[in-house]
């Protein structure tokens, strides 16, 4: 059970920067940025897995905050931060279906959506009022980050809607269903694999082979030819 | 009305009037730092309003009653609506601080430099004129919204009370005034005109909105208008600072506290002023039709301070 002291604040005010760097990523244009919000995300993401981890001593809870801020804090970041060097454009300006606008209001009405569908189960399924905040804000960021997904024209865009869905997958995981850490670690390896193939596929698919061992060279990955 | 009230109505609008000349040049020579020039003096500000009360007025011969009369209107509206945030401190009647009258005073302001513009007759005016009514029609909302999250968190919609309460509490009370910090920011930007909306250094047909609407002022009326326009700044840039970081501000009225409290307050503003000035030299100005996108932000945050409050 939770109590809601000083812990319980400080993780409404990381729930409310969550919230707020979910609505930069829905806008912003230039992909460098887009990564570094992505960054920030995930070190309050694990920021509040500390918080967790001082009110419950779990400490797979400590781990779990390790492994997010290391892979999702610097890891995932760096690589795509790398991949920008080889893209040749630096600002993703193309929408589809939404514009960054519409898809702001939309994505206040599916936080209402899921604060309305939730509120009906809050009695049985959560114990704690921080709890439901928490589960809420979980599954709207992961729908948000899934409207990232299929508004955005380029796919390393599209891949950051991908972490901002697992992001809120990994937050709802946090307050609502505990799962165990090998779970959480094989969720991490998946993910770093997934962005890994993704991003090389994202800027090699349109080239031959041999164009395409050059790309890889100038990221820093050696071929032999 | 005793003395406490008293002292209130004069000092307050005469901080946002001494003041805001220094806050504009600040983000002047902060803006000019950065890009790597001197820059004008921090204090070019008040010499540029002494030179223009000292000059002649002319005005253009289609212009009518509303081009004299409406730089008295704008600045004695901007300076009632000074009233209703406190800056120094808080005062102890209920008189003023209705938030949505005071954004509605500011309108009014706004309406009267508008028609202002178009008053003149010449292209350029009606030009800023239509471009300032269309901004300000779709941040309408948005203000409407953000005014409606402050209420909602604190309960209140009297601004003096809103910082009352704020002073007793902290910021893990109301974490929601983070998001409403950062609307309250974009309206700020939109609302005194600056960059990433309009540039108030050009005067390129593109891209003015407001130099527009005031290119036909002249002399002693356009200082007023510069000053409307600053106190306007201020009085926006006390609205967030008391929002979001309130301790300084004094509860009660005695000659230290008062000092200090305006010592404490003029840094507060010169160090948000550097901010801008600091975020105006890392934007680019949007197109004008992006302009709902960022205003969008603003709205969003808004909204979901509401829907957080009544998750909590």
């Amino acid at each position: 059970m939770m109590n809601t002291g000083i812990t319980g604040d400080l993780i409404e005010v990381l729930f409310v920067l969550i919230l707020g760097t979910a609505a930069f990523v829905i806008t912003q244009r230039a992909l460098r940025s887009l990564f570094t919000l992505y960054a920030i995300q995930s070190v309050i993401l694990a920021a509040i897995a500390v918080v967790l981890f001082a009110e419950h001593r779990t400490v797979s809870l400590l781990f779990i905050a390790l492994l997010t801020l290391v892979i999702k804090g610097f890891v995932i970041p760096a690589f795509l931060r790398r991949t920008l060097v080889v893209l040749p454009t630096k600002r993703d300006i193309e929408f589809s279906y939404l514009t960054p606008a519409s898809s702001i209001l939309l994505s206040a009405v599916l936080l209402f959506i899921v604060y309305t569908s939730f509120s009906n189960v809050a009695e049985v399924l959560f114990s704690d009022r921080l709890f439901f905040l928490g589960g809420v804000i979980g599954v709207s960021l992961a729908l948000m980050g899934m409207m990232v997904i299929f508004s955005r024209k380029k796919v390393v865009s599209k891949i950051v809607g991908y972490l901002t869905m697992e992001n809120g997958v990994l937050l709802f995981g946090l307050f609502i269903a505990e799962m165990p850490f090998i779970i959480e670690v094989l969720i991490v390896i998946d993910l770093f694999m997934l962005i890994v193939l993704s991003t090389i596929m994202a800027f090699g698919i349109d080239s031959s082979i041999e164009a395409f061992h050059k790309k890889l060279t100038q990221l820093g990955m050696r071929f032999e030819d | 009305m005793n003395w406490n009230t008293a002292v209130y109505i004069v000092m307050n609008p005469l901080f946002a009037l001494v003041l805001s000349p220094l806050v504009l040049g600040l983000i002047k020579t902060v803006k000019a730092r950065i890009q790597g020039r001197p820059g004008p003096p921090v204090l070019q500000q008040y010499y540029q309003l002494r030179k223009l009360f000292h000059k002649e007025i002319v005005y253009s011969e289609d212009s009518s009653f509303i081009m004299r009369l409406g730089p008295y209107l704008g600045i004695a509206f901007m300076l009632t609506a000074s009233l209703f945030v406190p800056m120094v401190f808080i005062p102890q009647t209920g008189w003023f601080g209705n938030i949505i009258l005071f954004f509605y005073l500011m309108i009014t302001a706004k309406f009267f430099m508008v028609l202002g513009g178009l008053d003149a007759g010449s292209t350029f005016g009606g030009m800023g004129s239509s471009r300032e009514m269309t901004v300000s029609s779709i941040i309408e909302p948005v203000t409407i919204m953000s005014c409606a999250a402050l209420a909602f968190v604190l309960k209140t919609t009297s601004i003096p009370e809103m910082f009352r309460t704020l002073l007793a509490g902290s910021i893990f009370s109301y974490p929601t005034l983070i998001l409403v910090g950062i609307s309250l920011f974009i309206i700020l930007i939109v609302e005194s005109a600056r960059v990433p909306v309009d540039n108030p250094e050009t005067h390129l047909e593109l891209t003015m909105i407001h130099e527009a609407m005031i290119l036909e002022q002249s002399g002693p009326k356009l200082a007023l208008v510069e000053l409307a326009s600053g106190v306007r700044q201020t009085v926006l840039m006390a609205l967030l600072i008391n929002v979001t970081f309130p301790w300084g501000l004094a509860g009660l009225a005695g000659c230290a506290s008062l000092l200090l409290a305006a010592v404490t307050m003029a840094v507060k503003m010169l160090i948000l002023a550097a901010t801008v000035g600091l975020f105006e030299s890392l934007l680019a100005k949007i197109r004008f039709f992006r302009l709902p996108d960022f205003f969008m932000i603003a709205l969003f945050l808004s909204f979901i301070t509401i829907v957080f409050e009544l998750l909590r």
